[in-house]
């Protein structure tokens, strides 16, 4: 199996294992755009959480709501209980919260995801530049074998 | 004729190792997935931790069981998630240590394959000038 290009220079690998080398790095590059995807999916969802318990405000107490009974019947309400919220921190465990703590939750939890997101870039550009090393190398080899197939 | 009977008892053998090395790689990838999404598991519990340990004593903490949110005593929430952090971890240690053996089997196994099949192409080889 080929090496890891920073052990052996990939001038040295053949054509094949080259070929080889490049799919892996497809598969690994497919991947990360998926979970790249995937936190921005998990972003947008947490920046919407943040937005919506500021509606919750004191200025909005006994404004009337809809509350969601099934996914397509509603029953109206009046908003009673302005400073706290239950928010979902992960494995079936919910925790009141006030607004201001709710607030710096998600606002953490962002934090956590575009450091992640950051990283994730990182390799991502990472995989590209290792992928287009490789190309350039195959095109060299494809080129030198048919010349030598020419002379 | 006997050589002709030889390589075929060779052929079965050759098919029989390689099926069993490609019985290794399915039970390593197997483990290698069950891996991944115990080490998620175990991400998302140690975030929930961290949130509860963030919490004062008299925080109001549910946990949905079913349909139902049922209040939990603070203390008691910490207490789960901790036990369950315990078992995943060694989950995960116990998947890791069969990984481990399965790679050393799968080259043990790749060793005899390629051993076996250059055995099998000479005698191949040797059946073929014979006939002639």
């Amino acid at each position: 199996m080929a090496a890891d290009p920073k052990a052996v220079p990939i001038s040295q690998l053949s054509l094949h294992q080259l070929d080889q080398f490049k799919s892996q790095l497809d598969e690994d590059v497919a991947m990360m755009t998926a979970s790249l995807q995937q936190l921005k999916i998990v972003q947008q969802k947490l920046v919407d959480s943040k937005e919506s318990i500021q509606t919750v405000a004191p200025k909005n107490e006994s404004k009337e709501i809809l509350i969601p009974l099934t996914g397509s019947m509603y029953v109206p309400g009046k908003l009673k209980n302005t400073d706290s919220v239950i928010v979902d921190i992960g494995t079936g465990y919910y925790v009141e919260k006030n607004i201001k703590e709710a607030d710096s939750f998600f606002q953490r939890k962002l934090d956590f995801v575009k450091k992640n997101l950051e990283q994730l870039q990182q390799g991502l550009m990472e995989k590209h530049r290792m992928r287009d090393g490789l190309i350039q190398m195959m095109k060299l080899k494809i080129q030198a074998q048919s010349s030598i197939a020419n002379s | 004729m006997a050589g002709k009977a030889m390589l075929k008892e060779q052929e079965r053998i050759l098919q029989d190792e390689i099926q069993k090395f490609r019985g290794l790689q399915k039970e390593i990838q197997k483990c290698a997935s069950s891996c991944s999404q115990l080490d998620t598991q175990l991400n998302e519990n140690k975030n929930v931790k961290e949130e509860l340990d963030l919490l004062e004593v008299d925080a109001v903490v549910y946990k949905l069981i079913g349909p139902v949110l049922v209040k939990q005593d603070l203390t008691e929430a910490k207490q789960t998630v901790e036990k369950r952090l315990g078992y995943i971890s060694k989950e995960i240690e116990r998947y890791t240590g069969t990984i481990k053996d399965l790679e050393k089997k799968q080259t043990e196994a790749a060793e005899k394959l390629s051993k076996l099949q250059q055995d099998y192409q000479q005698a191949m080889m040797k059946a073929g000038s014979v006939a002639r």
